[in-house]
């Protein structure tokens, strides 16, 4: 069981990620946008985060650059939708481990965890 | 409607429910329409800005936005509420998301604002002088109703005149 933050502003994303995370044993925390993502990475320290890009507030590559200041070893994997490719070039440059395609299926949203957890 | 806006939607479309749904949608006859639209009972709407500008609308019966919401939490939704409001509003979102990339390759570079939900049939919207073109998907929750209302702006419209 891991402690895994699901960082989506769409509540029906974050909900049913959280859902099939919590299915398989997982620890869960919701955000809705950066700015709550960066507080809540600080408070509880989860061991693996799935990060929508696009959000408002502070959006997820700005998420992504905060996280890893305060924590280099931070492991995080972006929710993208299609066709977003240069974004998630730049947050894998930016330290971003994997990144899952939305609209997604249960087993890639827990494959990317696994992933995050075995990096 | 050029095809080059059309396509987009039809290939975004299919994907993204069959990819939600498990099943690749039937698409029935396309229109085009000119007068305003009437809700049905649940629509979400997605407006486009950039070289292709206007709005789509993804108008459904409210127990096939249930059934799909239901489909894609994998579990049921006894009402329309909030969160199944935000899923139908997601599912917009990520297919014209979809399309507007696919009209990025295609040159005509768009961006999206954050999806919204109409809830309650009969609120009449009109996109005014342009066209709607209506794309009926049919899944086995029911039909979904995919009305792209937009046109060619700046460098595109000049490149297309």
């Amino acid at each position: 069981m891991a402690k895994v933050l699901v960082v989506d502003d769409a509540a029906f994303m974050r909900v049913r990620a959280c859902k099939v995370l919590q299915d398989n044993g997982h620890d869960v925390f919701q955000a809705e946008n950066g700015v709550e993502a960066v507080r809540q990475y600080a408070e509880h320290r989860p061991d693996a985060v799935l990060l929508d890009i696009t959000m408002p507030e502070m959006d997820g590559l700005e998420a992504l650059k905060e996280i890893r200041r305060m924590d280099p070893s931070a492991r995080v994997a972006m929710v993208t939708a299609m066709g977003q490719q240069a974004i998630v070039m730049e947050a894998l440059r930016a330290g971003a481990k994997d990144f899952v395609l939305k609209p997604f299926q249960p087993d890639r949203v827990l494959g990317a965890v696994q992933k995050l957890l075995a990096a | 409607m050029r095809a080059e806006i059309i396509n987009p939607f039809l290939q975004a479309a299919s994907e993204v429910l069959e990819a939600e749904l498990g099943a690749a949608p039937l698409r029935g006859p396309i229109g085009l329409q000119r007068s305003a639209y009437t809700s049905d009972e649940v629509t979400a709407v997605v407006a486009v800005t950039g070289e292709v500008a206007g709005m789509v609308l993804f108008a459904m019966a409210e127990p096939t936005a249930r059934a799909i919401v239901s489909k894609m939490m994998g579990q049921e939704f006894p009402e329309m509420d909030a969160l199944a409001q935000s899923g139908i509003a997601e599912i917009g979102n990520v297919i014209t998301g979809r399309a507007a990339v696919l009209l990025s390759d295609a040159g005509f570079p768009s961006d999206l604002a954050p999806p919204m939900l109409l809830v309650g049939r009969g609120t009449m919207i009109s996109t005014l002088d342009v066209q709607r073109l209506v794309i009926p998907m049919d899944t086995e929750f029911g039909r979904i109703e995919v009305q792209v209302a937009l046109k060619l702006t700046g460098a595109a419209a000049r490149r297309a005149a």
